[in-house]
């Protein structure tokens, strides 16, 4: 747990009571428009990428900020954890900034590195699809499993088992996420790599939940992560609280995470840089943890686009230059877009050129649930990887227009792979190889593009 | 002098303070209470909603706008006829499930109680189960509910299988309305209406319990 962390217990019985109404309608936006406006953080619709060094110190100073003059709101006692800088301060000099995922042959290690570096972001994959058959379920991860570009797995969440569907806090939550930790070790077994990352429990979400699924062994340190991330608009809980304290006494890495959301209680990009800059900087005083993953939606469910990619790269340079601890955003789509639409792969590899020239370090979720999508996400970071940042933002504003898509139907398995084989079929081929050629043509190559 | 348009106007503009002055001056001028409520202060909010479907706003302005419906509303109320129009002999339990977002329940409200129903407002951030014992405890001829966010669905299709297995699904009519909602999930879980503005609570609450 982190250096502050039971002075961060101590202060949610103690700290300056607020009712959460006023927290969230009135204290919170308040003060992120007032920082956010003294340090001019101007977000440019026509510069999807946001690469000027002296802005992004601005967004990490107004996170920084933004975490002094809000604090962490504790939602179960209506009280304000503060800080001083002073302490904030010394979170930061006595950061951790790498992280290892996975175990053996199958682990990776995340440092920093900067935009444009030849060492590229690493890929970790969607597995599963949100069903309740748990055979299709286990299909899917497969497919993305055995992708040479896979650095580790993060399992969707399961809906259920068949005729059983999960109630949070009641067992139906955690004999789901077991079977989840069952099929992820299974599918990991399969492919020959027994040690590869697991990322976090995706099934569960109760703390009850989530400790029993560390509990079994299913998931353990070396292969997953507890899920520690902070709640909307700097809010915490106890949940947080037990869950990072859990995490410490077991020796497993916490996963900082947070997703700031547009246009419902932040305004627009500079206001959710702002957030996850302070975000970030939150969850390390209480969790202590040695990287984060930071994205951004929009309010009606988008994931892509020039305000997230702005965002995204906007707190990925602030960080970069500030903190330098391992920085893993959103590498996919998200489900508006189909696996065989051209909008999906424009917006995947929009994604990921935006994490290589950014200097963030990994992607989660990157590309989509099936194997194709995920080894277009790994591919084309990797051939994106030692890109020049100003050619990367040429390529992000060729395709720009060419992401937005309405949303599609999902397409079974069974049309996009042949099922004995577990190879996509020569449709779904040549889609990707279209998109090979596409971005080649651009001036990024991936040995097996040839 | 001030128009119905420039009641719109500040009520968009979230102007708490200007909103209640010329609610005042309208109703002194003697205008139509109804009229007020719906082309001023609700269409003002309509603007809001619309600003916030642009990005243009963001969910704290929605909750400053019901702040500002909140403070004209009262002059609005106790410009009508006493006893609102004439009693429908109606009771009718209204309120939101799980969620604090009250404002357009407090819409609904206010119109049913113009047009003469009962109402029994219980607030915000109720469970199934409150709507139920309620609704016995009173004698209620009608449930209606606002459902905000996707848990509030669940609970509202909870809502509708409680009463059945209580054995008292037949005793209340029940309708929602809200922004998630729509009609064919209304009819998905077997409720008797559904509402997607704030007066269409009135019409459903009319034909459902056979008043005029």
């Amino acid at each position: 747990m982190g250096k502050l962390f039971w002075e961060i217990v101590d202060r949610t019985m103690t700290g300056p009571i607020m009712k959460e109404d006023e927290f969230e309608n009135e204290f919170f936006p308040t003060k992120i428009a007032e920082i956010v406006a003294k340090h001019k953080i101007e977000f440019d619709p026509a510069e999807p990428i946001m690469c000027d060094p002296d802005l992004a110190d601005e967004i990490f100073q107004a996170g920084l900020e933004l975490l002094l003059e809000v604090g962490l709101y504790c939602k179960d006692t209506k009280r304000i954890v503060k800080f001083t800088e002073e302490e904030i301060k010394e979170v930061i000099s006595t950061r951790k900034n790498e992280v290892t995922f996975g175990k053996d042959r199958d682990a990776v290690t995340l440092k920093p590195r900067a935009p444009g570096d030849k060492q590229h972001p690493y890929t970790f994959f969607p597995a599963g699809i949100v069903t309740r058959d748990v055979n299709k379920y286990k299909l899917h991860a497969l497919t993305v499993a055995q992708e040479p570009t896979c650095d580790g797995l993060i399992p969707l969440p399961l809906a259920g088992i068949g005729e059983i569907r999960p109630a949070s806090g009641t067992p139906t939550e955690t004999l789901i996420a077991l079977t989840e930790a069952h099929l992820m070790n299974e599918v990991t077994s399969w492919v020959g790599r027994p040690g590869l990352f697991r990322g976090i429990p995706m099934s569960a979400t109760t703390p009850v939940a989530l400790m029993s699924v560390f509990a079994s062994g299913l998931y353990n340190k070396h292969n997953c992560c507890m899920s520690t991330q902070i709640l909307q608009d700097l809010r915490i809980n106890y949940d947080r609280l037990n869950l990072a304290h859990f995490a410490q006494q077991n020796g497993i890495v916490p996963w900082q995470s947070s997703c700031a959301v547009m246009h419902a209680y932040l305004t627009g990009p500079e206001q959710a840089a702002v957030e996850l800059i302070a975000h970030t900087l939150g969850m390390m005083a209480f969790a202590d943890g040695s990287f984060t993953q930071a994205m951004s939606m929009t309010v009606d469910g988008y994931y892509f686009g020039s305000e997230i990619w702005w965002c995204n790269s906007a707190a990925a340079l602030a960080a970069e230059r500030n903190l330098k601890v391992p920085w893993i955003s959103f590498g996919g789509q998200g489900q508006q877009v189909g696996p065989l639409t051209d909008e999906s792969w424009y917006a995947i590899a929009a994604a990921c050129i935006t994490a290589c020239i950014s200097g963030m370090e990994g992607m989660w979720l990157c590309g989509g649930p099936t194997g194709l999508e995920a080894r277009w996400g790994g591919e084309i970071t990797r051939a994106a990887a030692g890109v020049k940042v100003s050619d990367g933002i040429a390529i992000i504003k060729k395709i720009a227009k060419k992401c937005n898509a309405p949303k599609h139907e999902p397409v079974p398995l069974t049309e996009l792979y042949d099922l004995k084989t577990m190879q996509p079929n020569d449709k779904y081929l040549n889609h990707y190889k279209k998109f090979t050629k596409i971005f080649k043509d651009m001036g990024l190559d991936y040995p097996a593009w040839d | 002098m001030a128009q119905i348009s420039d009641l719109r106007k500040v009520v968009g503009e979230l102007k708490q303070k200007e909103s209640e002055e010329i609610t005042k001056e309208l109703l002194a001028q003697g205008l139509d209470p109804l009229k007020v409520l719906e082309d001023g202060i609700v269409k003002g909010l309509g603007d809001v909603g619309a600003r916030f479907e642009a990005k243009k706003a963001i969910i704290p302005d929605l909750v400053k706008g019901g702040i500002v419906a909140k403070t004209c509303i009262p002059h609005v109320e106790a410009a009508l006829p006493k006893g609102g129009g004439d009693s429908k002999g109606k009771k009718i339990l209204i309120g939101t499930m799980l969620s604090q977002h009250n404002i357009g329940k407090n819409l609904v409200s206010t119109f049913l109680s113009i047009n003469g129903f009962e109402v029994i407002d219980m607030g915000s951030e109720n469970e199934p189960w409150d709507f139920y014992e309620k609704a016995e405890e009173v004698g209620v001829d009608m449930i209606a509910v606002s459902v905000m966010f996707i848990p509030a669905k669940q609970k509202f299709a909870e809502l509708v299988s409680m009463l059945k297995e209580m054995g008292v699904r037949e005793k209340y009519k029940v309708i929602v309305g809200g922004a998630i909602t729509t009609e064919k999930w209304t009819e998905s879980v077997g409720a008797d209406g559904w509402g997607a503005q704030a007066k269409d609570g009135v019409d459903l609450a009319k034909q459902l319990l056979g008043v005029s």
